[in-house]
């Protein structure tokens, strides 16, 4: 799914960074916050201020003797009672962490000779990434590895012939995506990914996707088409086109109110186009993510949609697909994603009420501004 | 009190034969290359032929050369050029491999060539450079404590990493540096413009490091059975010094996992930490050697280590024993301040020529993210706490890579201009020729950075690793005191951090000093601080005792050495005049750092307020030349830097001119470093101070 000879090209540091900003917010954010304390620092318990950030490790022995503790930003803890499996999250939450993971001594030796008993010659990055994934899996579920939370403790890890059957519905052989995003009249940033002998082979970055259009208008919903048009001409027909400007994508990012991704691609804000079915379904993921927030049952639950009519309809309709990619993975990967956007909010409103909150705000933004505003001081990223 | 007696340097001299001097070997000299009649600065940027279009060679070199870098650096790919075992292309198929032309078109535009041979490249690409079909030979690949390949996992492809034992892959690899050779060899100067030549490439075990990650490999078991038969002569000692029954050397397993409770036990550990050390250093070394033997022998070797110098299991100074020039690797955020300033100051403390042999602009895309800024400010950074050269990776941007000051297609991007505008000054102001003056030395006992190699705790997540990502080499170790008053493995970095903070609030320049470097790097300190516990290499503490001899002022502790590196009872000389401290608190530190401020009279130059600011000074033969100030945080912040006189200073970046008597002002932006050139001329101060109002 990855090819071995993947091209990566075409982007300077900005237009990479901003691409970055729209899908892992944190990993730029942490860019923008302070580094550690000292050479060595220390925390002690119920130190930690400021917004939780971070992880705990606790290494253990045999008998559950603490062998070592230490946050990931905040440094070395020698004061740690191990309150067991079950008090993680309170563990966590006196050492001022988002997360904690408690291992035995040797789980990451064992994790690495299982890999590399495991991975064949030959096998793909995506399938090399499942033995792993398996791998961690099997020595948490034999308790040598125990994580709080467990975003991805229900999830079943589907094979590399699942991941490759999906793949197929979002990107068929032979195809490209591109998404571009403006500010004002220039681009801000954009991608194209081709796939191509089953596996992705190109990401390729605004400073080609330039190379190949030449000189654009500078209306955007008008360039759209050249670039489409390039894009088949210089990479592969393209199966899906998202076009849009970086404000109105900020706004649907931060958007809570349902249905705001299908509006703003009626009036145009947004074109997707082409429009592939399941990108439809996608559409719709900011509404489902306001159906989480208050505490209905996720896609699963088809009732919830109930009250995001009209889009409630516009979902059903696609039922059918979202159910063929989850037969096929073996898992919803809107409910993931509606999972890990709710996440991303419970951390940002958490650190919203932590007194003194003023790491990251519009002013702290990567260019014009970023998409992404979660003020995890520190953390290392999804 | 009187500084240490200095020595009769040790450098080498051997390149100075009597030849002309047009057609001598090129050589170290003065922080800089002397290639011919000329000095060249060791300023160069990585360019990669095989990556582009022959048509975006010409105007990528020639703006590279524009750009103000005498030099360009390439790998040359073992991978890219192997069609077929032992069958190789250097253009003959595909122009873009024709490296020969390439290097002759630099020679064209008339620059210099820092040749990067391999065998391991990294570079980004799949199994780092290496053909698939030697990396999947199980003779050469690295083996796990269970006899498993050990995996590499960087994107796209998880691989086998090769053996760095493993005489099967030496000798795939002298087959390699001789079919390159061919191509190389003819281009060497004076013939041709190759003035560098890189062995290997971050040699850290391929970034599997962990003390028992590898390397299991039968071959690499062989050399660790030799190498305790030169530390300890017999198998009986061996067997004494580890507490076990060995019967015949096949008995002397190396350990597989951590298992120790008393000191005795330590040794086996130490052991096998340090055997891996120096498993990199010969197999450094005979991989130079074999590049001579292949016909590549004349221009100055060069080696790098990767992120996380105190983490990773290898010595740069054991290494430039053997290759010529050692230094570091620089990818670093801006609020890495921290990460950059202890990097630069160990090679400025530890090394004759304080370099990087990658200085990141840009990065792969599977790495933390880095803008231009970064890049920037970590070279000034770098370049202010007394980096002498440096090798811009990447120059000219390529696949899988962004954020090059210059376009694949060769067109300078707008990031291009500050790099051009600092590469002028620094030639302007001789940079590489001026000096910091540094009076203090934190010494870095390698045998303690051993141990917190042996008992960290998280496997492949070595301390190298932790390091690279922000945090400590420490950070993993176990905190067992082993019957010692303390965990020595975390204690040893305690100290120093705590040190380094002391002297860093008094403004006072220091360096770290690797316990393995030459003992030349002692000559100019009037002080020296070393953590000292029960256990101790005895050769690093003559060194400590010989600086205390020559006059210089030893502080240690916590502990009076009594134990040595086999857990015996040593007698351990009390250093003369030596002050041993117990520091349990950030102030202990502060307070023997003012006593010896105060003992010694150490300097202070250009002292700033408010903290964290920082200054540092460069001097020429006619005294302060450059200062920079360094703002570490994240807040916008005023410098009230402390200055002799009338001074007036200019920002190389900006043409800020700023002046004063006795005080200067600089505004300086959050996690913002200023190059400022010093002048004195009173008049020309006036008038930038009267124009500016």
């Amino acid at each position: 799914m990855i090819s071995e000879s993947l091209r990566f090209e075409g982007f300077d540091s900005r237009s990479w960074t901003n691409l970055i900003s729209l899908f892992a917010p944190r990993v730029v954010t942490r860019l923008e916050s302070e580094g550690a304390a000292s050479d060595s620092p220390e925390l002690h318990e119920d130190e930690a201020s400021g917004p939780r950030a971070g992880s705990l490790v606790v290494v253990l022995d045999d008998r559950e003797r603490v062998l070592k503790a230490f946050h990931t930003i905040h440094g070395r803890v020698t004061d740690l009672d191990y309150p067991g499996p079950d008090g993680l999250e309170d563990l966590a939450a006196r050492y001022g962490a988002r997360r904690c993971v408690v291992l035995r001594e040797g789980v990451m030796e064992e994790i690495a000779e299982r890999v590399a008993h495991r991975i064949q010659r030959g096998e793909d990055y995506v399938a090399q990434l499942l033995v792993v994934a398996r791998a961690v899996r099997e020595l948490s579920e034999s308790g040598q590895l125990v994580t709080w939370p467990r975003p991805l403790g229900d999830v079943p890890i589907p094979t590399a012939p699942m991941v490759q059957r999906a793949l197929d519905t979002v990107l068929p052989d032979g195809h490209a995506m591109v998404m571009v995003v403006w500010s004002g009249a220039t681009t801000w940033t954009g991608a194209v990914l081709r796939r191509r002998g089953g596996a992705i082979d190109l990401i390729a970055g605004p400073d080609l996707i330039a190379r190949w259009t030449g000189p654009l208008g500078g209306d955007w919903r008008r360039d759209h088409r050249v670039i489409t048009a390039a894009v088949e001409r210089a990479v592969a027909p393209v199966h899906l086109g998202v076009f849009t400007e970086l404000t109105t994508l900020r706004a649907l990012l931060r958007s809570t109110d349902p249905g705001s991704w299908a509006r703003a691609a009626a009036v145009r804000d947004v074109i997707v186009h082409p429009t592939p079915p399941y990108v439809a379904v996608a559409l719709g993921a900011d509404a489902v993510r306001a159906a989480a927030q208050r505490g209905a049952r996720w896609l699963g639950g088809l009732e919830a949609l109930g009250q995001l009519s009209p889009l409630a309809t516009y979902l059903r309709g696609r039922v059918a697909e979202v159910a063929s990619v989850t037969a096929t993975l073996g898992f919803d990967p809107l409910k993931l994603l509606a999972a890990y956007l709710r996440r991303a909010e419970d951390a940002e409103l958490e650190a919203d009420r932590a007194p003194g909150r003023d790491a990251v705000d519009e002013g702290d933004a990567v260019d014009e501004g970023d998409a992404g505003d979660e003020g995890d001081e520190g953390d290392e990223g999804e | 009190m009187a500084g240490p007696k200095r020595r009769a340097s040790a450098r080498r001299s051997r390149k100075r034969a009597v030849v002309s001097s047009k057609t001598a070997p090129p050589e170290l000299r003065g922080r800089a290359l002397r290639v011919g009649d000329r000095e060249v600065p060791l300023y160069s940027g990585a360019m990669h032929y095989w990556r582009l279009e022959r048509e975006a060679w010409r105007p990528g070199l020639t703006q590279l050369r524009d750009l103000g870098l005498p030099i360009v650096e390439t790998y040359v790919p073992w991978q890219v050029h192997e069609v077929a075992p032992g069958e190789h292309d250097f253009g003959r198929t595909d122009p873009r491999r024709d490296v020969g032309a390439f290097i002759d078109l630099a020679a064209e535009l008339d620059l210099l060539v820092f040749a990067r041979p391999g065998p391991h490249i990294n570079a980004e690409m799949t199994y780092f450079g290496l053909p698939e079909r030697v990396v999947y030979d199980r003779a050469c690949q690295a083996r796990s404590p269970r006899q498993n390949p050990v995996l590499q996992a960087f994107p796209p492809r998880m691989f086998p990493v090769p053996s760095y034992a493993s005489e099967t892959f030496h000798e795939e690899l002298g087959r390699w540096y001789d079919a390159v050779a061919e191509v190389l060899a003819p281009r060497l100067w004076p013939a041709g413009p190759i003035v560098m030549l890189q062995v290997d490439n971050e040699a850290s075990y391929y970034f599997r490091d962990a003390c028992y990650d590898q390397d299991y490999h039968p071959d690499a078991i062989a050399q660790w059975r030799k190498y305790l038969e030169r530390r300890y002569g017999t198998l009986a000692k061996t067997a004494a010094a580890h507490q076990e029954a060995y019967r015949r050397w096949d008995d002397a397993a190396p350990p597989v996992r951590f298992e120790a409770e008393r000191p005795e036990q330590l040794v086996r550990h130490l052991d096998w930490s340090r055997f891996r050390e120096e498993l990199i250093e010969r197999s450094l070394a005979r991989m130079g050697k074999r590049l001579a033997k292949a016909g590549l022998h004349g221009p100055v070797t060069v080696h790098n280590l990767p992120l996380g110098d105190q983490g990773v299991a290898m010595s740069s100074a054991a290494i430039e024993r053997h290759i010529d020039l050692v230094g570091f690797d620089y990818y670093h955020a801006r609020r890495e301040h921290r990460a950059i300033k202890r990097r630069t100051l160990t090679l400025a403390g530890t090394h004759p020529v304080p370099y990087a042999p990658e200085l990141g602009i840009g990065a792969p895309a599977w790495f933390t993210p880095l803008s231009n800024d970064d890049s920037l400010f970590t070279t000034l950074t770098a370049l202010a706490y007394g980096l002498r050269g440096f090798n811009l990776y990447m120059a000219v941007d390529r696949d899988r890579w962004y954020g090059a000051p210059i376009a694949a297609s060769g067109t300078p991007r707008v990031e291009a201009g500050a790099w051009k505008t600092l590469l002028g000054k620094l030639k302007a102001t001789r940079f590489h020729a001026l000096s910091r003056r540094v009076e203090v030395g934190l010494m870095l006992p390698r045998e303690y950075a051993q141990l917190s190699r042996a008992t960290s705790l998280l496997g492949f997540a070595s301390p190298t690793v932790l390091e690279a990502v922000g945090g400590s080499p420490v950070d993993a170790c176990r905190e067992d005191d082993f019957g010692f008053a303390g965990p020595i493995q975390v204690l040893w970095w305690k100290m120093l951090a705590r040190f380094a903070a002391a002297l860093t609030a008094r403004s006072i320049p220091y360096v770290y000093v690797d316990s393995d470097a030459d003992p030349s790097r002692l000559e100019g300190l009037r002080a020296l601080i070393t953590p000292s516990f029960e256990l101790c290499d005895p050769e690093r503490w003559r060194a400590v005792t010989s600086f205390a001899e020559a006059g210089g002022a030893v502080v240690y502790g916590p502990a009076m050495p009594s134990l040595d590196l086999r857990a015996s009872r040593t007698p351990f000389e009390v250093p003369r005049g030596g002050r041993r401290v117990l520091i349990d608190t950030d102030d202990d530190a502060t307070q023997v750092v003012d006593e010896l401020a105060s003992a010694l009279e150490l300097r202070r130059p250009f002292p700033v307020s408010p903290a964290p600011l920082e200054t540092t000074v460069h001097e020429g033969g006619d005294g302060p030349s450059v200062l920079f100030v360094i703002n570490p945080s994240k807040d916008r912040l005023t410098a009230c830097v402390t200055v002799p006189g009338r001074v007036a200073l200019e920002d190389v970046l900006t043409d800020e001119r700023f002046g004063g008597q006795d005080t200067v002002s600089i505004p300086m932006n959050g996690w913002s470093c200023r190059m400022l050139t010093i002048e004195a001329a009173a008049e020309q101060e006036r008038e930038a101070v009267g124009a500016a109002s």
